[in-house]
């Protein structure tokens, strides 16, 4: 079954709005779940966990510091009159974790469908194509840009830097220098890009014809309902509840 | 001397194989040595696999299967730092490789960051700087120079570092005639010193100029010509 990219936007923002709002760390795991069931449904390949894996140690390191810097509930673990560890704390970063997991796993819903047709999705839900076409841009450049401080990273140390025997000031420092091809890359690659755009008219009539128009299915609807519908009794029920 | 050189391969490549990511087989069983003193062109058509091999070569990319050897040692085994003191490489977009705020900088970069005194480094940078007639752009920034004239800042700073071996990918990319014989004249000099240069270009005519030997990349497979 294809669905319409919006309905898997819809999706994306139902799941995405819960792990921001909810607080209760059961119902954050019961959304997790839910979000990577979806994703499995929609058949995310999982091999980008190993790619995020470092994004994850980061997540724990947040939620760690998080768990020390605003201690409240028992103590876990403390060495002599340092708390390091809380129940409330662990649960904060607990509640980062879960929140970061599934947003990052609720966007894979959307795999599967080109940037061409999220433009269309977005045109056809009336935003203005040039916002839409920005979207689609920057989506499409991410990998790029990875790809450019990858090299960046590259070429420092195949000027023999080796990083690993560096203090961890100067491993920094050599970070820092990779932000200048990447940035100088993003100047120069809009620079020529709005012209390349300009030269082949766009935004030169008001109106735009779309040669894919989007058709919402039954399932589309029903799929779109289930989810809003869902999100929304969640939320009433967690606010009147305080 | 090239004869010595002969005896003990700089760089060994044993029965690599290699493919990208749900992509066929760019590499296939890819056995053949590389020495110093020695100017050896890869040719081949787009996407047969050149910049891959060269990237191979210096452990940006890891082989699927087989290993290559660089200076006796295995090169996943030794870190990319270490492998840059011996190899210098040149990429086929010589921006990805600049990150200077100008071009006095990114010449001495890697001399200033290894602690090197401030004379000493400005003594080698203006001493470069003269060999690749790059007078008048030190204080530029690399990214608001030519083409061309960003090639030879990359090159200059590979250069600096004496590498014992070279992969210069396209280098004549950009270069007006007079470059690149200026060119051809600095690779037939560090030739002449015993350092081995691998050139990955479809420039045939620098290629005939310059190239010792001629391998060619295609469908995967490498063929002596």
């Amino acid at each position: 079954m294809k669905l319409d990219p919006r309905t898997k936007l819809v999706m994306v923002f139902s799941l995405s709005t819960l792990a921001v709002f909810v607080v209760d760390v059961l119902l954050l795991s019961i959304v997790l779940i839910i979000s990577i069931i979806v994703a499995n449904f929609f058949k995310a390949n999982w091999s980008f966990l190993n790619r995020v894996r470092k994004f994850i140690i980061l997540l724990i390191g947040i939620a760690f510091l998080q768990s020390i810097f605003s201690p409240s509930g028992q103590v876990l673990f403390s060495i002599q009159n340092f708390t390091l560890l809380t129940t409330g704390g662990l649960a904060k970063g607990l509640r980062v974790i879960l929140r970061m997991l599934t947003i990052i796993i609720s966007a894979t819903i959307m795999k599967g469908s080109s940037p061409r047709e999220i433009i269309q999705a977005l045109i056809q839900w009336r935003v203005p194509f040039e916002l839409a076409f920005m979207v689609s841009l920057a989506i499409r450049f991410i990998p790029i840009l990875g790809q450019e401080a990858k090299d960046a990273f590259t070429a420092i140390q195949l000027r023999g830097i080796e990083i690993d025997k560096l203090s961890i000031t100067k491993r920094f420092k050599v970070y820092s220098y990779m932000f200048m091809p990447v940035l100088s890359g993003i100047v120069h690659r809009a620079r020529e890009l709005s012209t390349s755009l300009e030269a082949r008219a766009f935004r030169a009539y008001p109106e735009r014809t779309s040669y894919i128009k989007l058709k919402l299915s039954r399932y589309d609807f029903l799929i779109m309902s289930i989810s809003v519908t869902f999100t929304m009794i969640v939320l009433t029920i967690y606010l009147l509840m305080g | 001397m090239q004869e010595v050189y002969k005896d003990n391969p700089f760089i060994e490549v044993n029965n690599v194989s290699f493919s990208y990511e749900k992509s066929d087989i760019i590499l296939k069983n890819i056995t053949t040595s590389f020495y110093k003193g020695e100017i050896t062109a890869i040719v081949g058509p787009n996407g047969s696999g050149k910049t891959t091999f060269g990237k191979l070569l210096t452990g940006i990319l890891t082989a699927d299967h087989g290993y290559i050897l660089v200076d006796s040692k295995n090169v996943e085994e030794i870190t990319l730092g270490s492998i840059g003191k011996k190899i210098g490489y040149l990429f086929q977009q010589p921006s990805r490789q600049l990150f200077n705020p100008t071009v006095r900088e990114e010449i001495g970069f890697a001399h200033s960051f290894m602690g090197k005194s401030k004379e000493v480094v400005e003594q080698k940078v203006n001493k470069i700087i003269e060999e690749f007639s790059l007078e008048g752009l030190e204080d530029s920034s690399p990214y608001r120079i030519s083409r061309g004239e960003r090639q030879r800042v990359a090159l200059a700073s590979i250069f600096i570092n004496k590498p014992t071996f070279l992969i210069l990918d396209e280098p004549t990319t950009g270069l007006d005639i007079v470059r690149k014989d200026k060119l051809s004249m600095l690779l037939q000099n560090l030739k002449s010193q015993g350092i081995g240069i691998i050139l990955i270009s479809h420039d045939k005519k620098f290629i005939n100029k310059n190239a010792t030997r001629v391998i060619e990349l295609s469908g995967g497979e490498l063929h002596e010509t």
